[in-house]
């Protein structure tokens, strides 16, 4: 009887009684008409059969017993079998847990990050409904090639939303940003959390329903929605919150509506704890079709196709792009034609619309394909256990064997016993996954920008993790099994042949792990070199013992120079304490991806085709960051205003693409500033640094000198730790008054790693990974040496005996060793050039075929290979020739 | 494998035999027949029979499903599956071996 109608019968044993009630009535009635035939009163007839049957309860009871638990019985005495086998070889079956478990888990951990990143869908209403919009911007002569763009104006989402109707309904949602707030019913204190403005009906067309209160954000009212998240974190999911304020970098808010538990906005990896409408966004947003600060997700009707969507907004994106252009006279051609052919896209946005998932979705893809590599080589490894194991239990196999066992009944056996391994890993896996996952997600997240995924306990996760344990157990169970199965009582009472299929079958699964492994070894060299290379790149300037503190005053009001005041009078405080080895001023820090790009206009020319960094330094920049001057002077206090032409430095590489010498001293070239021109001179030349990113190379670069804001970068550069800097420069900040504060402080090299995340990621995970993978290949290697030298222990006796020396014995193994290794190093090796050619863009300086990865790889293997296979070759040459002959 | 007594065995030699040759048939149908064609030499206890032929279902001999019969009611009708039939082989060889050993006992003795 199959598994699942014994299921369906211990789940549903009424019927069954039922059944086999109403089939033994059937035959006692049958035997009354019998009787009733051959001539018995119809009582009678009904008596004697009743006699005859007996009593029926019991009989049912019986074969109730018969229906439920024969088959099951055996089965229970397969596990009962493997448990006997576990318990009497608690070294192989802890060494087969903890190896499979902790490949297990890696799986699952990775799995469960990339499911809730990139593959669960948003916890909406019909997620397969949801589209969003991009189109690719254009690219620039020696640029960063094209990049995916998201956001759009408040403007043309009015448009796209007209035309979409009836076929769709739009949606707008900001950028997230970590802003100040304050629940103000309660005595909270300010607190830090992520903020998002959503158009009006946002929730209503997601299908986001309320936990509390409404979600509508009805035109101009300042009202805002907590996530569930937050309503628990900040009053414990107190409805009574509802109807209070909350103020919002000094802005507020009533709290109208709670979203939905579950709930955490369109961007997986990031949760929104407070949503605010769009309507009370800068005004200027709202009507300026510059201001591309908006994200759109839509959702269409039943049976309209994103093709059909694309054919209706293409020509309002045309329309504004043609509108953009026109704004912009002094855009250069190249760029012109760019803006004029690029092509709206409409995109499934079932999963949502994360930054995240273009970051960090291909690297967790290759985490993930890592993770699987080291699971089959704990596969491969723990299938070379078990035949080594069969070889031991071979005597077992053949008495059952010749008892009359079949071989099926063996192969069941012995699959329970890898099944209940691997299931044992399994459940060990699935408990270091829920502890290791959230550590994996806390290595890709920074304080100014935290990841957040929602990893709880999830049915899909669970699946995964058992899917795996069962596969593994498929995988390296079923050859030993059947190998066992197959053995042949009388060979194996006999003596030990037969054993050469054995040795074959671990010889393939010692490739499988060898290949595996070399092939992580490569792609874990090759992402720490890449990081190493990465590290080793010089930018232009010394990023160490500089803090970032990120201030902000409430002169927002004030004139230009009176602002500006304050900032050059924060500086003078910091520079003038002890510790403070010297400090600067800028606009914004650098390699947050924040800048101001401008084209450049040299005399007598048009527009250049690039646009160029502009970046706003205060006197004493260069100095703080030990970025030398190549020639010229540094900015003075007196540099800042209104003048025209005004001074500017310029570094090495902006000199050369727009002189062709660095002695460009008291030239001038102009930027388009709306209308007007704005003049600069050359005051000095600063040597080359980087600004973006360490990948990109040192770009031109036009510092200017710093302008009043209320908001504003300070670099100091001491020999104080962070802390204690952070509270001088908060108490300096509250002495020059005018609320000056101190937001955010972090180091410059915090800054710069937080730029490698994606590196770090793939170089850590695939460096530790490779790590276990070639021991647990060493491992296999060494077993299956011993083995093999054990087998042959009287051949290499007898080439003792002959006058073989030990030097040859040795070689004998290693050479047997070579060969076992060849194979899988070959296939490793195939394998990780065409990994590495897949993902080259997220390798800095390495090539696909890096002599120095390979070198690394081959040498690292080698090291391994040869200590493996050293405890054998010494065992073998010390194989005393008389005691292996009489061994026979 | 539990080892059957032969009285078990024998019931489910008869009952494989019946079922094979006389096609999908109710357990009355079974007994009946083993009645007749052993001319009511043996005579089947229905406490013994649906027990056997639960057992053999489990293990795969013979399948059953519920049917309509002669007489229009429900009925369970059995039928033999591949095992079965090489379970009948088996079995019908050791018993012929079994009877013929007895009775060269018998005879010789």
């Amino acid at each position: 009887m199959s598994w699942f109608s014994r299921l369906k019968n211990a789940v549903n044993s009424r019927r069954l009684e039922q059944e086999l009630a109403d089939e033994m009535r059937d035959h006692r009635e049958r035997r009354a008409a019998n009787l009733e035939a051959k001539g018995l009163s119809a009582a009678e007839a009904r008596r004697q059969a009743g006699v005859r049957f007996g009593n029926l309860t019991r009989l049912v009871e019986e074969s109730r017993g018969i229906r439920l638990w024969d088959g099951l019985d055996s089965t229970l005495k397969d596990l009962r079998y493997a448990g006997r086998a576990m318990w009497k070889s608690p070294a192989f079956s802890l060494t087969v847990i903890l190896s499979l478990g902790l490949a297990i888990g890696a799986n699952t951990a990775i799995y469960s990050i990339v499911d809730a990143a990139i593959l669960r869908p948003l916890p909406v209403y019909a997620p397969s409904e949801l589209f969003r919009l991009s189109w690719m911007g254009p690219t620039e002569p020696g640029g960063p090639p094209a990049q995916e763009r998201v956001s759009f104006g408040y403007p043309i989402h009015l448009q796209f939303a007209e035309v979409a109707k009836p076929a769709a309904r739009l949606t707008l949602f900001s950028y997230l940003m970590r802003v100040e707030a304050q629940v103000s019913d309660t005595n909270a204190q300010v607190e830090k959390i992520t903020r998002q403005y959503v158009s009006e009906d946002a929730f209503e067309v997601l299908g986001v329903y309320p936990a509390a209160g409404s979600l509508a954000m009805p035109k101009g009212q300042a009202v805002a929605v907590l996530s569930y998240d937050y309503w628990q974190r900040r009053s414990q999911a107190n409805p009574s919150i509802l109807g209070t304020n909350i103020t919002i970098e000094g802005k507020s808010f009533e709290i109208t509506g709670i979203a939905r538990k579950g709930f955490f906005g369109v961007e997986p990896g990031r949760f929104v704890d407070v949503w605010v409408p769009a309507s009370l966004y800068d005004a200027r947003a709202l009507v300026s079709l510059g201001w591309n600060w908006f994200q759109i997700v839509g959702r269409s009707n039943r049976g309209v196709t994103r093709e059909r969507l694309q054919g209706l907004f293409q020509p309002v994106f045309h329309r504004a792009q043609s509108e953009q252009v026109k704004q912009f006279p002094m855009m250069p051609a190249p760029s012109r034609n760019q803006l004029l052919r690029s092509t709206l896209d409409v995109h499934d946005a079932s999963t949502g619309v994360a930054d995240f998932q273009r970051i960090f979705g291909r690297p967790l893809w290759i985490v993930f394909a890592v993770a699987a590599g080291i699971l089959l080589i704990a596969c491969a490894n723990v299938a070379s256990l078990l035949l080594a194991r069969s070889t031991a239990r071979a005597s077992e196999m053949a008495m059952r064997v010749s008892l009359g066992a079949p071989r099926r009944r063996l192969i069941r056996q012995m699959m329970t016993e890898s099944l209940t391994l691997s299931l044992l890993a399994g459940g060990l896996g699935w408990l270091l996954a829920r502890a290791g996952a959230p550590l994996l997600v806390r290595l890709l997240s920074i304080e100014s920008n935290p990841v957040q995924l929602a990893l709880a306990i999830d049915t899909r996760v669970l699946l995964f993790c058992t899917g795996v344990s069962v596969l593994s157990a498929v995988f390296f169970g079923l050859v030993p099994a059947w190998q066992a199965s197959r053995t042949q009582p009388m060979m194996s009472l006999r003596s030990a042949t037969g054993q050469a299929g054995k040795l074959r079958l671990g010889k393939i699964f010692v490739t499988i792990q060898v290949a595996c492994a070399f092939g992580l070894v490569m792609t874990g060299a090759a992402f720490l070199f890449s990081l190493g290379k990465l590290f080793e790149v010089n930018p232009g300037f010394d990023a160490r013992n500089i803090a970032v503190l990120d201030i902000t005053t409430e002169a927002g009001k004030k004139p230009e120079e009176a602002q500006r005041a304050l900032m050059f009078e924060l500086q003078r405080r910091v520079a003038g304490q002890t510790g403070v080895v010297s400090t600067a001023l800028a606009a914004w820090p650098i390699f947050l991806n924040t800048g101001w790009d401008q084209r450049i206009i040299l005399p007598g020319k048009g527009p250049s085709e690039r646009q160029e960094i502009f970046y706003r330094v205060s006197p004493g920049y260069f100095a703080t960051m030990r970025t030398p001057l190549l020639a010229g002077r540094d900015f003075q206090p007196g540099d800042s205003g209104p003048a025209n032409p005004g001074p500017a430095i310029v570094n090495a590489a902006f000199a050369r693409r727009y002189f062709g010498s660095l002695d460009v001293l008291g030239r001038s070239f102009a930027h388009q500033l709306g209308n007007s021109q704005l003049h600069k001179t050359i005051v000095g030349v600063a040597s080359d640094a980087y600004y973006f990113d360490l990948r990109r190379g040192a770009e031109p670069i036009v510092y200017l000198p710093p302008e009043g804001s209320n908001g504003f970068t300070l670099y100091v550069r001491s020999a104080l730790s962070l802390g204690p800097l952070a509270r001088l420069v908060e108490r300096e900040a509250q002495a020059a008054g005018s609320g000056m504060r101190v937001r955010e402080v972090t180091t410059l090299e915090t800054i710069i790693g937080n730029t490698l995340l994606r590196e770090k990621l793939l170089a850590g995970v695939g460096g530790t990974f490779a790590f276990f993978g070639l021991l647990v290949a060493a491992i296999g290697l060494f077993g299956l040496l011993s083995y093999s030298v054990g087998r042959r222990t009287k051949e290499i006796g007898i080439r003792t005996a002959l006058g073989a020396r030990r030097k040859e014995v040795i070689w004998l193994v290693l050479k047997e060793a070579g060969g076992l290794v060849n194979g899988g190093l070959l296939i490793g090796f195939a394998g990780a050039l065409a990994a590495m050619s897949v993902f080259r863009s997220l390798l800095f300086e390495i090539r696909a075929g890096d002599p120095l990865v390979i070198g690394t790889a081959v040498a690292l293997f080698l090291v391994t290979g040869a200590l493996a296979a050293s405890l054998p070759a010494h065992r073998a040459a010390s194989v005393d020739p008389i005691l292996a002959l009489r061994e026979e | 494998m539990a080892k059957t007594n032969s009285a078990q065995s024998a019931l489910d030699l008869l009952v494989l035999t019946i079922v094979e040759r006389r096609g999908p048939l109710h357990g009355y149908g079974i007994a009946t027949a083993i009645e007749d064609l052993s001319q009511e030499a043996l005579r089947v206890e229905e406490g013994s029979l649906y027990p056997a032929l639960h057992r053999m279902e489990e293990l795969g001999w013979i399948t059953a499903e519920w049917k309509a019969s002669d007489t229009n009611r429900r009925a369970r009708f059995y039928r033999i599956t591949n095992v079965g039939k090489r379970q009948l082989q088996s079995e019908s060889e050791r018993w012929s071996s079994f009877s013929a050993g007895v009775s060269r006992v018998l005879r010789h003795a």
